[in-house]
């Protein structure tokens, strides 16, 4: 049990991390971006081959992924997204989509299908407290994953750019007219909740395998662990995170369901939420 | 119960329909805590003509969408021909005859003028075919003056083409009471003039009307009786001429720089200013109401 | 705008009757539609098996687009989850057919079990606004193939495989063909009905403007529920003759029965072709699934990230899809007599504002 529970609280923090750019993205500009997956895939290319072939630390990796991503996500958001900002959430639904399809469909054309990971000589460390295995590198993750859950509350109440995202997020034509470049701010935004996802995707390259096909399930994991969080704060990700860690974790103990139903239990647990509290459990219906 | 008390005129009544059209009874609406409007109570006659004024944030606004329908009440009861209408959601209410306008006009932008009135006359309007809906709607387009417009696209409209739309559609719907909501905010003088004009033919050809306006002067005219809200609770209710002068409402309501204006004006005119020698204080007076 | 509707009040010319030009929409539409089938109904008369494939799966997701336009197009909710009744027609029939239960009883009741299915789905997932309604449809979908290759329905890991049918494979080919082809001839019949009726009115009220149309009058919540139902109907028969015409396929996975692909490209036709128009999906079907199948042959290695680039480029420069490009390219709101060239340059000017006032 104990094992469980230890597995439960370090996916929980890596889930968040997931959720987390998805979220910003999400609350400030109304994207639900479909290629949050591909970018978190994208992350964990740049990690991977900064320490195959830079020899780069992979913590350090892990920043440069941030960097990569971040630029490309501000490219997006500049040149693709903000046309169609103000159209209907179908529009920029599907061009998300899209947008996932290229990204994780060069990947594949570039990388190939196959699986990766990166082996480090201390990737196998682990302690074991009351019987239960608990792996360094994941503990390490975890840590990474709160810190920049908080960074990110940080950056949004305490800096003038912080303070300028949220307000384009809650009032879009009164923050233009005080002054705040909307594409820009946009792009910024998009561009930060990408990094996050490529801080995910360098997370996700030390402890697990990666692969383009994968793309599809973490941007699925992204929304269920914000819709099961809500949109109001950071700290809302990381509670969703945890909630949709639990679910995986436990649900397939339960009797008649077994393994092989992340999805479905995932998607259970979130119509669920979704039709008893619309807004997600913690989270309001705006970001603040 | 209170309304009675505050239905002070009554002279032209008909006398034939006791039962009032419409009715709030203690009607409170609260968001996460906050009252928008609390305790309102009123009564409307068949026929006649109700506005409704208060500042940005008297819970006007809040008042029509509980009417319509579209928010519910924390507390109270509303009812319509003294049926209580308070559950019933919003299309229930608009097929028994309560139609609504919009204060942030809500064209269907992608039909056009047309089509957006014939929705409803098609939905509301005890219409059995789509052909007498369109005829419905030529009529109702032809009266309101938007006859010529037909063709264009709902966001292809003046703002006061937007709004005499929101008043053809509601129109359509064959209503006994119109809800408008700010229907001459952003009006230039001379289409004020046109809206209070149609306003008074809606109301000539036997429909209810009650009438929200931000701008006192718009609704004089045209309402026979003014009902005057602030922090959502109801502070006067009279003839139009009796609210106007009511030092409660010109210094609690309007307030102060119209007071000052108002007083200037009269003490040029030399006329006696006792308004700025009584300073009722509302929110008691208001508090005490609300016991009742 | 404004400036010119004020010239034109004097020309307010004879034709102020306008219901005979509403009457030439929708005819035109129809007739257009039922041409453009017909043509295709001849594409088994050239024998070529490969290029008669291709032709049927156009056809198939003509039907599908035209079932997602329904919920999508005509009420406006973001359905992303409409591979669902495409899935449970297919294993509907398969499940059947595996227990020697005659082809049409299964083809009978896939759409009822569909039906049903968005019937009780919708109750629920129709409160939802928005993105959550789309993710919801979405992970139903997803939910239910994963359930099927868990749970191994119909055969391990629900991987589907079914006696052909006991005739010559060009015939049966054929008669799958014509299938599909009366299946989007009947929903083309369906959705011009549609366009005539309250319950058409009612779900375009509720897409331009749910609070409004409510306000009307409009049980928006039983229109959305019946339309859902509606979506159902005509995917869940396409996918019981997917079934039996492929005779093997898996739940998940690329071209299974619940990839939702299908549903990206269901909602991909419809947008490209217009959405909410009669002919819309049929014209978005034909294009879009020509382009697909002609990549993925000519440049396998790029067909993924070209489709994602065409996704983008509808998305941004096509977003009320060809019909209605058409359509306002010719449109003369100002009414005013003026030669077809300068209409249609007026036309470009506001399609051009139309799609830049999307942007920023």
């Amino acid at each position: 049990m104990a094992q469980y529970v230890v597995d439960w609280i370090l996916l929980g923090c890596f889930y968040a991390a997931i959720g987390l750019g998805f979220s910003l993205i999400w609350g400030i500009m109304n994207i639900v971006n479909l290629a949050q997956g591909s970018l978190v895939i994208l992350g964990a290319y740049v990690a991977y081959w900064s320490y195959t072939l830079l020899h780069l630390n992979p913590f350090l990796g892990i920043l440069v992924a941030m960097v990569v991503v971040f630029c490309i996500g501000y490219a997006i958001q500049y040149v693709i997204i903000n046309r169609v900002i103000r159209a209907p959430i179908l529009v920029t639904f599907m061009l998300t989509f899209g947008l996932d399809l290229l990204i994780s469909n060069v990947l594949q054309a570039v990388f190939t299908g196959g699986y990766r990971a990166i082996n480090t000589p201390y990737s196998g460390a682990a302690v074991n407290v009351l019987g239960a295995h608990i792996p360094l590198l994941n503990v390490a993750v975890a840590a990474i994953a709160v810190a920049l859950t908080a960074l990110l509350s940080l950056f949004l109440s305490r800096t003038r750019l912080g303070n300028a995202i949220l307000a384009v997020g809650m009032d879009r034509e009164a923050s233009q007219l005080m002054g705040i470049g909307i594409a820009n701010t946009y792009a910024l935004t998009f561009g930060i909740g990408a990094a996050l996802a490529g801080a995910a995707g360098g997370m996700l390259a030390m402890t697990l395998q990666f692969s383009p096909i994968f793309t599809g399930q973490y941007t699925l994991f992204a929304f269920v662990i914000v819709a099961l969080g809500g949109l109001g704060t950071p700290w809302a990700a990381l509670a969703g995170g945890m909630i949709f860690a639990f679910a995986e974790v436990f649900g397939p103990l339960l009797p008649g369901v077994g393994f092989g139903l992340d999805t479905a239990i995932a998607f259970a647990v979130l119509v669920l939420v979704l039709i008893l509290r619309p807004n997600g459990l913690l989270g309001k219906p705006f970001y603040s | 119960m209170s309304h009675a008390s505050s239905y002070p005129m009554a002279s032209n009544a008909t006398g034939e329909s006791q039962v009032p059209i419409l009715e709030l009874e203690h009607v409170t609406k609260r968001f996460g805590g906050l009252p928008a409007v609390e305790g309102l109570s009123f009564a409307m006659r068949r026929g006649e003509v109700l506005g409704m004024i208060g500042p940005n944030g008297a819970g006007k606004s809040t008042a029509i969408s509980l009417i319509g329908g579209a928010l519910a009440p924390t507390e109270g009861v509303v009812r319509f021909q003294g049926r209580p209408i308070t559950r019933l959601s919003p299309h229930q209410r608009a097929q028994l005859g309560i139609a609504r306008t919009f204060q942030v006009t809500q064209p269907f932008t992608q039909l056009d003028i047309r089509d957006n009135v014939i929705v409803g006359a098609l939905f509301g309007g005890h219409v059995r075919s789509r052909k007498e809906a369109a005829q419905r709607a030529d009529a109702v387009l032809e009266r309101v003056g938007l006859a010529g417009k037909a063709h264009l696209k709902g966001d292809e409209l003046t703002v006061a083409d937007r709004k005499r739309l929101e008043m053809a559609r509601a129109l359509a719907t064959h209503p006994e009471v119109l809800l408008l909501d700010e229907v001459m905010a952003g009006l230039t003088p001379r289409e004020v003039g046109n809206a209070v004009e149609l306003i008074r033919e809606i109301n000539q050809s036997g429909v209810t009307v009650l009438i929200v306006e931000h701008v006192m002067q718009a609704i004089t005219g045209v309402s026979d009786r003014i009902l005057v809200l602030h922090h959502g609770r109801k502070i006067a209710e009279d003839a139009p001429d009796a609210v106007l002068s009511d030092p409660k409402v010109v210094e609690a309501y309007l307030g102060e720089r119209y007071a000052r204006q108002r007083a200037a004006e009269q003490s040029r005119r030399a006329l006696e200013g006792h308004e700025n020698a009584t300073q009722p204080s509302a929110p008691d007076d208001i508090a005490k109401d609300s016991q009742i | 705008m404004a400036r010119q509707t004020a010239n034109r009040e004097p020309v307010a010319d004879a034709d102020a009757a306008p219901a005979p030009r509403e009457n030439r929409e929708w005819q035109w539409s129809l007739g257009i539609g039922v041409v453009i089938l017909a043509l295709i109904g001849t594409v088994p008369l050239l024998g070529d098996q490969s290029v008669l494939s291709l032709w049927t799966f156009i056809l198939m997701y003509c039907v599908l687009a035209q079932g997602w336009n329904f919920i999508g197009g005509f009420a406006g909710r973001a359905a992303f989850g409409n591979v669902a009744f495409f899935g449970i027609g297919a294993y509907t029939v398969s499940l059947l057919l595996l227990q020697n239960k005659p082809f049409w009883l299964g083809l009978t009741l896939a759409p009822i079990i569909a039906g049903l299915f968005a019937f009780l789905l919708g109750l629920p997932v129709l409160r939802l606004r928005g993105h959550y309604f789309a993710i919801a449809t979405l992970g139903i979908a997803e939910a239910l193939g994963e359930i099927v290759q868990a749970k191994n329905i119909g055969a391990p890991a629900g991987e589907i495989s079914l006696t052909p049918p006991d005739l010559n494979f060009k015939v049966s080919n054929a008669l799958f063909f014509y299938g599909f082809l009366v299946l989007s001839l009947l929903t083309l019949l369906g959705t011009t009905w549609l366009t005539r009726t309250r319950f058409g009115y009612a779900l375009v009220a509720i897409r331009e403007n749910e609070q409004a149309a409510e306000s009307l009058g409009i049980a928006t919540y039983w229109y959305k529920v019946s339309a859902f139902v509606f979506s159902a109907v005509p995917t869940a028969i396409a996918g019981g003759l997917f079934a039996y015409w492929q005779l093997s396929f898996d739940p998940v996975g690329e071209g299974g029965a619940f990839d939702v692909t299908i549903s990206v490209a269901m909602i991909l036709m419809t947008f490209a072709g217009g959405a909410g128009t009669i002919v819309g999906p049929i014209l978005g079907a034909i294009i879009i699934e020509y382009l697909d199948q002609y990549t993925s042959i000519a440049f396998p290695t790029f067909h993924g990230p070209l489709l994602g680039l065409l996704i983008i480029l509808v998305t941004i420069f096509l977003p009320q899809g060809l019909v209605r490009l058409i359509q306002e390219l010719q449109r003369n709101p100002a009414g005013v007599k003026q030669s077809y060239p300068m209409r249609v340059k007026q036309g470009v000017r506001r399609v051009t504002r139309f799609i830049l006032s999307n942007g920023i």
